[in-house]
């Protein structure tokens, strides 16, 4: 009887879920096909039609491919290094690379444009990836690549952007790998030469790690949007290309073509992204297989402190993930000083940060608009959190019943909302709120929702592993010791993934801080602007005023802060090795 | 494989089946409609970014009248058609404000404005020109050209331009930016002055010199802030993070260098190309959203946008002129010295944008993207 009420209860909440998550995307689809008179199917068809539509997708498939080889360039050997050896911090070390994976886009790319302006150090020496004059210059004049520096500095930034993915699934293995599986391959003829160790034994144990990660930074820098409007200004990705066109679409009989371009661009992003999330989900379930597993201090004791070159390599991925906001950081003591027509210079001041927290050149003061923020985020986690866990075990259980087909099912279903472009989000959100309660926009708090089908799939993904790690022999030695049922659970189960729900707690704050699509999309009123909405105004603003750029950056500070601190207190409470995907 | 595969089946093909439940009806005519949200009290004003809407100014007419106000910003002139269009079966706003005279016509025959009673006196026979109906005021005015960067022609030893056509030369390939008349308010209103300057000529075709354009490479943006502050090397854009500075000529107002001028202590280097009829007079309005509940607050805030206290202030506040008789740019800092006012231009009636305004945007794309 329990056991049915329990089921039932899993499917009511699965089903209010997935309803929740699908229904702005139907919606949105619904409209789309009414007013192009296209089915879904149709329209993929029509795709090569589309204005702009077969560049954008071209745009998007190689930076997207390429942010994600860059990714494991550059996030492998960090992860390899970090996961080695016996660092004195190593958590604070993954707070700090994982503090870009939640920043605002728009943060991030302010940061890298900072990285590479007429003052920075890559122009000192001669790398002008912005105005793309030199090196640069040359390489586009005789390779006939248009605009090679803004492509470098968009895959940069999605590699900046997508560090921690390659980090947080690499490096609890590799820190928890048994250190002998090691010696005694190196004493078989098969692990004698270190590609017969990489065939034999680390492709098979990083190998669904590297491409897990790997497939969700593909699915990430597929759906960049902020970092290829600033970042990348000479061309569309198929994300871009819809938040261009789609304030318009789904309008009965009024530019009808754009909503061609949405319909068509979202239906071949949808059939991309799904791919992929099926690869990732695929690849985390093989991720997951449970090898022989040493503690992680041990193991890192084994090896002991890190060489000089595994130290280089970590300092030096700090200091990537770091620049771009740090620039930012020291963009706003940077207040510009002098004469129009007759040059400038800097002077250090604190005026910014008094222009951001008075909220004169903004809708509000970094203060209230903070308080937004944390609202949402606070109201977001409370949603986000026990659903996102609910759904990972109920996954979990329909794995245990064997029933591995519905569980997959469900797996994907829950990255489903990954898979839609923010505009058909907004634009669903928007349709189904019209024709279910309209009502509803006046209500301060429907940010919320398209924060939570966004922050969801985050705690699944989280959750997931770490439910799936916990052994039944767990809980039948909690039953043994005769405590009541709560108690059970309690120390049988909830102990042992207390850990990953504080990460999963952190990223959905961290994630809903930094949110800016769904609360641009939805209606903006100012009263219920948020840090980065204010971010965004203030980055908006004309810069004859010297204070609006040194703002701007003040509040994205905050943000940064906040994110920063976040990610902190989760490494505080993440059980050794616990990669749990992020 | 299977479960995302079933997924893909039931989104290629089961929801059109949901899109055939959708119902409406596209030949009503306009009454006014019911309001589309409760009236708490508040007046929600559909706009974008409109500089003149500060919160001292809303918090001069809440204290004036004791009516709340409450913003609701979108992208620009098109977002706030778009939004109307968008949640016309229930609005969510009462009032808008910035809708132009490129938007204003289609605005109209969709039903999406209902009649003011606010009492508006002393408007501009320019601002009154295009529409004096009982659905929309003007509150300001400003006229759409090219501006060009004085410095870099010089340095270029180039001469000003006396035609557009000279723009599709050698000598501009690359260096001219326009933001898209599909997607901003300022793309449309040249692509307007556009095609009345070739009509002008007799049978020159205005899409031929666009594709002409950009087969010259000329940089073609989202949004005028693009063109203007990334590529235009005349303006503002040098102050500005991510600024490229590429494009010597660009689409802004006549008086944008007036703007430059009166932020930059009376100095710019940016001028405007003042051709005949290859300027749009744009002016902006406000009027009450059919579907509006605050519909008193709405008018009363016409009234307050429209009052000489607030009005002659534009200029300064809206960086655009006011549309009250016998107004002009301040002399402060060379706003005016440095504004420039065309002599001709473009004379395109509402009944022409209303029906003409969808062919020129399907022409320019099939223009450009022949290029």
């Amino acid at each position: 009887m329990l056991r049915s009420s329990v089921w039932l209860l899993r499917a009511s909440v699965v089903s209010a879920y997935l309803f929740l998550a699908s229904l702005p995307f139907i919606y949105a689809l619904r409209r789309l096909a009414f007013v192009t008179g296209h089915t879904p199917f149709e329209a993929l068809m029509r795709f090569d039609e589309v204005y702009g539509g077969a560049e954008a997708l071209t745009y998007t498939l190689l930076e997207a491919s390429v942010s994600a080889m860059l990714t494991v360039l550059l996030g492998l050997p960090i992860a390899w290094c970090l996961g080695r050896y016996e660092w004195k911090n190593a958590r604070g070390l993954r707070a700090l690379f994982s503090v870009p994976f939640v920043m605002p886009a728009i943060v991030a790319a302010m940061g890298f444009l900072l990285l590479t302006n007429s003052e920075s150090a890559l122009f000192q020496i001669g790398i002008d990836l912005r105005t793309e004059t030199g090196v640069i210059g040359e390489l586009a004049r005789l390779t006939g690549w248009d605009h090679p520096g803004h492509f470098i500095a968009l895959v940069f930034a999605h590699a900046w952007f997508n560090l921690s993915l390659m980090i947080r699934f690499v490096e609890p293995t590799l820190a928890r790998l048994n250190p002998a599986w090691e010696e005694q391959l190196t004493l078989l003829g098969q692990g004698k030469t270190r590609f017969g160790r990489l065939r034999h034994l680390w492709w098979p144990v990083l190998g669904p790690a590297v491409l897990c990660a790997a497939s969700l930074s593909f699915l990430f820098s597929f759906t960049s949007f902020a970092l290829v409007k600033w970042l990348s200004p000479f061309n569309n990705t198929l994300e871009s290309l819809m938040a261009t066109y789609g304030g318009s679409a789904g309008i009965e009989g009024y530019r009808v073509d754009t909503s061609e371009i949405v319909m068509s661009a979202s239906m071949i992003q949808f059939l991309i992204l799904l791919f992929a999330l099926y690869m990732t989900s695929s690849m985390q379930q093989r991720h997951s297989t449970r090898f022989s597993l040493v503690s992680e201090g041990n193991a890192r004791s084994l090896r002991g402190r890190p060489p000089p070159g595994a130290k280089i390599i970590v300092y030096a991925g700090v200091v990537f993930a770091m620049a771009p906001l740090l620039t930012a950081l020291i963009a706003s003591f940077k207040v510009r000083k002098g004469n129009f027509g007759s040059g400038f210079s800097y002077d250090w001041s604190l005026e910014g940060w008094s222009a951001a927290w008075s909220g004169d050149l903004a809708t509000m003061g970094i203060g209230d608009a903070l308080a937004n923020s944390l609202l949402y985020a606070l109201c977001t986690l409370c949603v986000a959190l026990p659903t996102g866990w609910f759904l990972a075990s109920t996954i979990h259980a329909l794995e245990k019943e064997k029933r591995f087909k519905t569980a997959k099912a469900l797996d994907v279903l829950t990255l489903l909302p990954l898979a839609v472009s923010a505009v058909m989000v907004g634009l669903g959100v928007l349709l189904g709120v019209l024709r279910l309660m309209p009502e509803l926009f006046q209500w301060g708090y429907l940010p919320v929702v398209p924060h939570v089908i966004l922050t969801t799939p985050f705690v699944v993904r989280v959750m997931l592993p770490a439910i799936r790690s916990v052994e039944t022999k767990w809980i039948e030695q909690a039953q043994v010791l005769n405590l009541n049922r709560y108690q059970t659970w309690y120390h049988g189960h909830f102990s042992f993934v207390r850990g990953p729900a504080v990460v999963a707690s952190s990223l959905t704050l961290a994630f809903s801080l930094g949110e800016f699509g769904a609360s641009w999309l939805l209606v903006r009123a100012g009263s219920w602007d948020t840090l980065s909405v204010v971010v965004d105004q203030l980055m908006s603003r004309p810069k004859f005023d010297p204070l609006v750029q040194p703002a701007a950056m003040a509040a994205a500070t905050v943000l940064m802060a906040i994110t920063f601190l976040l990610f902190l207190v989760a490494e505080r409470f993440r059980h050794e090795g616990e990669g749990g995907g992020f | 494989m299977k479960a995302a595969f079933v997924m893909v089946l039931i989104v290629l093909f089961g929801a059109p089946l949901a899109g055939c439940i959708e119902q409406t009806d596209s030949t009503e005519e306009c009454v006014v409609l019911p309001a589309g949200h409760a009236d708490d009290g508040v007046l929600r004003i559909l706009t974008y970014d409109i500089t003149a809407l500060s919160d001292a100014l809303t918090d001069e007419f809440t204290n004036n009248t004791g009516i709340e106000v409450e913003m609701i910003k979108v992208d620009d002139a098109g977002g706030i058609l778009d939004q109307m269009m968008l949640t016309k079966e229930a609005q969510q706003a009462d009032l808008m404000i910035g809708l132009d005279n490129t938007y204003l016509p289609t605005a109209i025959a969709n039903c999406l404005l209902q009649a003011y009673d606010a009492s508006a006196e002393n408007i501009s026979s320019s601002a009154s020109s295009f529409y004096d109906g009982p659905l929309a005021l003007p509150f300001d005015q400003g006229d759409v050209c090219l501006n060009y960067d004085e410095d870099a022609l010089s340095e270029a030893n180039m001469s000003v331009p006396t035609s557009l056509e000279q723009l599709t030369g050698e000598e501009w390939k690359g260096k001219v930016a326009f933001p898209s008349p599909v997607t901003s308010s300022p793309g449309r209103a040249f692509l307007v002055a556009s095609v009345e300057y070739f009509d002008q000529q007799g049978n020159a075709d205005a899409m031929a010199w666009w594709t002409d354009m950009v087969d010259n490479d000329a940089i073609i943006t989202t949004g005028w802030t693009e063109a203007y502050e990334t590529h235009y090397t005349g303006g503002y854009g040098e102050y500005t993070e991510g600024y490229i500075g590429d494009a010597w000529m660009t689409v802004s107002y006549c008086h944008s260098p007036g703007v430059e001028a009166y932020y930059a202590e009376n100095y710019t280097h940016s001028t405007s190309l003042v051709l005949d009829h290859a300027s749009f007079h744009q002016i902006e309005y406000a009027g009450i959203i059919n579907g509006a509940a605050q519909i008193d607050g709405a008018n009363q805030f016409m009234e307050f946008l429209l009052s000489n206290e607030v009005n002659v202030n534009m200029p300064e506040n809206n960086l655009m002129y006011s549309v009250l008789e016998g107004t002009d740019l301040p002399e402060t800092n060379g706003y005016r010295y440095h504004a420039d006012v065309p002599s001709a231009v473009t004379t395109m009636t509402y009944e022409e944008i209303e029906e003409n305004m969808d062919n020129w945007l399907d022409a320019w794309k099939t223009a450009t993207e022949q290029a």
